[in-house]
């Protein structure tokens, strides 16, 4: 593994999401504090409703936390949970999305909407194409660049979602179960493109998932369950080995 | 950074076009209202600008013969004529006709006396032909009332041969006009039957019977003679005065208004009363109609480019989660918003070329109208596009991860 590979790029400490107030009051995420490192795809389990989704917002910058402080990249983005700094800037420049549907814009090919997430952190349209070009046809995309998104099958259109995750050198990925609507074969190309691409890239991927066939590809698992995380001891052999 | 505006309308295009068609109809009938309030105040104007004289002298205290019943003497032309600072005088007369044509259609026309010979119609704006050569039996039509050259026109007990057509000459009420040398159209408007002419012949003996004339016979036996009801000539409506060159209207006018039996306007009053009193009630109608219809314009465009908004609500939620600024989607909604309102304003011009020329009523469209539809259009694609963003900037990047 390459020094830049071992850095933290995800380190959260004493993250917490309390809704509501008095007896409705519901403590979504209790305080919660992990590190990811480059290179990493870790895996985050857990029943519906155990605070998955919560936890990828406030770390994709959508939802502020109640508690607790983010830094992303070298960039310290939360502290005693306001933001200090752009989030809108933040999530364009450090942060990938994937999720269970490819949420590809409809109106744009395959290639528009991988250059969409360079175009609007101000890349020029020649920059844009050449490195989404050059990105699609690694991910084998390469006959369907001018291909509307309903004319993608759900494998193409993923990959496609993915591309444009990783197209602007995110600091992290956040994936929301990318595998859900695949079949076992995508669903582990998937996870391998995730893999493939924390390595190249140098990002950390955190993948929400309920999909136990495609454990042993990641290198952490952490589970959630009532709010609360908590680091799965692995058994030997099974999935990669440590960074 | 790519456009997103034109790629979303790209990947809908049918959707988009029909929309701007039905806009942009709704636009041209308030372009159509615009060119018909236009055309009614040329049409009220077109007579009295074409004849152009200085001052209309017409009958002591009313307005002259486009507001109300005007009558002076046929020799008031020439009294004016001697009047130091004038320098033509024509008489004036003009009055409604409605007739049944050869086909059974009903014929409406304003039919005008030309002072003949001081004014032959020279200045009428003459399609085809010429003017009047004749004092008689000549008749100059105005092309909307469908007669070519040389047709027989009968009007009366007269028959009129056409000798000239105008274009675009038509009365407030947006009739044709027909114009006849002044001792023609007097006969018309004076004529009497034959019967009439009997009748009168015998109420004028009835008359004289009755008075103390009818106790000698030779008085009996001259009124019981046939001869011309009238011993007078009939009236005119107005006297048209031309003022010297270099010489005041308004000062020959304070001149002229001494006089007990007549009033006096000049060109712009005689105009003012056609605009504000003639036509003013249908003038306002049609004003507040194109105000009503430029609203209901601008309340289906809003809800338009809201519907197209509500569409991209998702995709919208994408760009914001995605990091986009916010003139992303400002511009994406405001460019999309004025893109509609740009078709939809050409495609009301393409049909106001297409149609407005087959309207029945003059419709008279000017650059500057065309200008300030461009400027209502512009701003209300500026409203609605401001209500679809309103509903934009609310999408919840929440919804990404939720569906």
């Amino acid at each position: 593994m390459t020094e830049p590979a071992r850095r933290t790029v995800v380190s959260a400490e004493n993250l917490s999401k309390t809704y509501g107030e008095g007896a409705l009051r519901v403590e979504a995420l209790k305080p919660t504090s992990f590190e990811a490192r480059a290179g990493e795809v870790v895996a985050i389990l857990g029943p519906s409703g155990s605070g998955k989704s919560t936890l990828l917002t406030i770390l994709g910058l959508i939802n502020a936390p109640t508690t607790g402080s983010l830094r992303i990249g070298e960039v310290q983005v939360i502290e005693n949970a306001l933001p200090r700094t752009s989030l809108e800037r933040q999530r364009r420049q450090q942060i990938g999305f994937v999720f269970q549907r490819s949420n590809l814009i409809p109106f744009l090919t395959a290639e528009e909407n991988v250059r969409l997430s360079l175009e609007i952190d101000g890349v020029n349209a020649y920059e844009s194409r050449k490195r989404a070009r050059a990105l699609l046809e690694n991910l084998g995309l390469d006959k369907r660049l001018l291909s509307l998104p309903a004319k993608l099958s759900g494998g193409e259109a993923q990959r496609v979602a993915i591309a444009r995750a990783l197209i602007h050198r995110p600091s992290v990925v956040l994936a929301d179960e990318p595998t859900a609507s695949l079949d076992s074969g995508r669903g582990r190309q998937v996870m391998e493109l995730f893999r493939d691409a924390a390595h190249a890239q140098g990002a950390a991927v955190l993948v929400v998932t309920h999909d136990h066939r495609t454990l042993d590809l990641v290198d952490r698992i952490l589970e959630m369950e009532d709010g609360r995380l908590t680091e799965r001891a692995r058994a030997p052999g099974v999935g990669r080995s440590p960074a | 950074m790519m456009d997103l505006a034109v790629r979303d309308i790209r990947h809908d295009l049918g959707r988009f076009v029909l929309t701007a068609l039905g806009l942009g109809m709704l636009l041209s009938i308030v372009l159509a209202m615009t060119g018909i309030y236009n055309g009614m105040v040329v049409d009220a104007t077109v007579l009295p600008d074409t004849l152009g004289a200085d001052l209309w002298v017409v009958q002591r205290d009313t307005k002259g013969p486009f507001a109300e019943s005007s009558r002076v003497p046929l020799r008031l032309a020439e009294r004016l004529r001697a009047v130091p600072g004038v320098s033509r005088t024509r008489s004036y007369v003009s009055f409604n006709v409605q007739r049944t044509g050869v086909d059974g259609r009903v014929q409406r026309f304003m039919l005008a006396g030309l002072s003949w010979p001081d004014d032959t119609g020279d200045l009428l704006l003459l399609a085809q032909g010429r003017s009047l050569r004749a004092p008689h039996y000549e008749v100059v039509v105005d092309v909307s009332l469908g007669l070519p050259l040389d047709a027989q026109l009968s009007i009366g007990r007269d028959v009129f041969s056409v000798v000239g057509i105008t274009s675009g000459m038509v009365s407030s009420g947006g009739d044709p006009m027909l114009f006849v040398s002044v001792a023609d159209a007097l006969n018309i408007q004076n004529d009497l039957s034959n019967e009439a002419l009997r009748l009168e012949g015998e109420a004028r003996l009835a008359r004289v019977r009755r008075s103390e004339y009818g106790r000698d016979p030779a008085s009996l036996a001259r009124a019981g003679q046939p001869r011309l009801p009238a011993l007078t000539p009939p009236p005119v409506n107005a006297v048209l005065v031309d003022v010297q060159p270099g010489q005041d209207p308004v000062a020959l006018r304070q001149r002229l208004e001494q006089w007990p039996d007549i009033s006096v306007y000049t060109l712009e009053e005689q105009r003012a009363l056609l605009v504000r009193g003639v036509i003013d009630r249908a003038r306002r109608q049609i004003g507040l109609f194109r105000t009503l219809l430029v609203v209901i314009s601008a309340i289906v465009m809003g809800l338009i480019v809201y519907t197209m908004t509500l569409d991209k609500m998702h995709s919208l939620a994408l760009l914001k989660l995605l990091g986009a600024r916010r003139g992303v989607i400002l511009r994406l909604i405001l460019e999309q918003s004025m893109l509609l309102g740009l078709l939809s304003f050409f495609v009301a011009l393409l049909i106001g070329e297409l149609l407005f020329g087959h309207f029945p009523r003059r419709v008279l469209v000017a650059d500057s109208d065309r200008l300030a539809l461009a400027g209502v259009v512009a701003g209300i694609s500026g409203a609605a596009g401001l209500v679809g963003l309103r509903k934009a900037l609310s999408a919840d990047p929440n919804q990404v991860l939720a569906s």
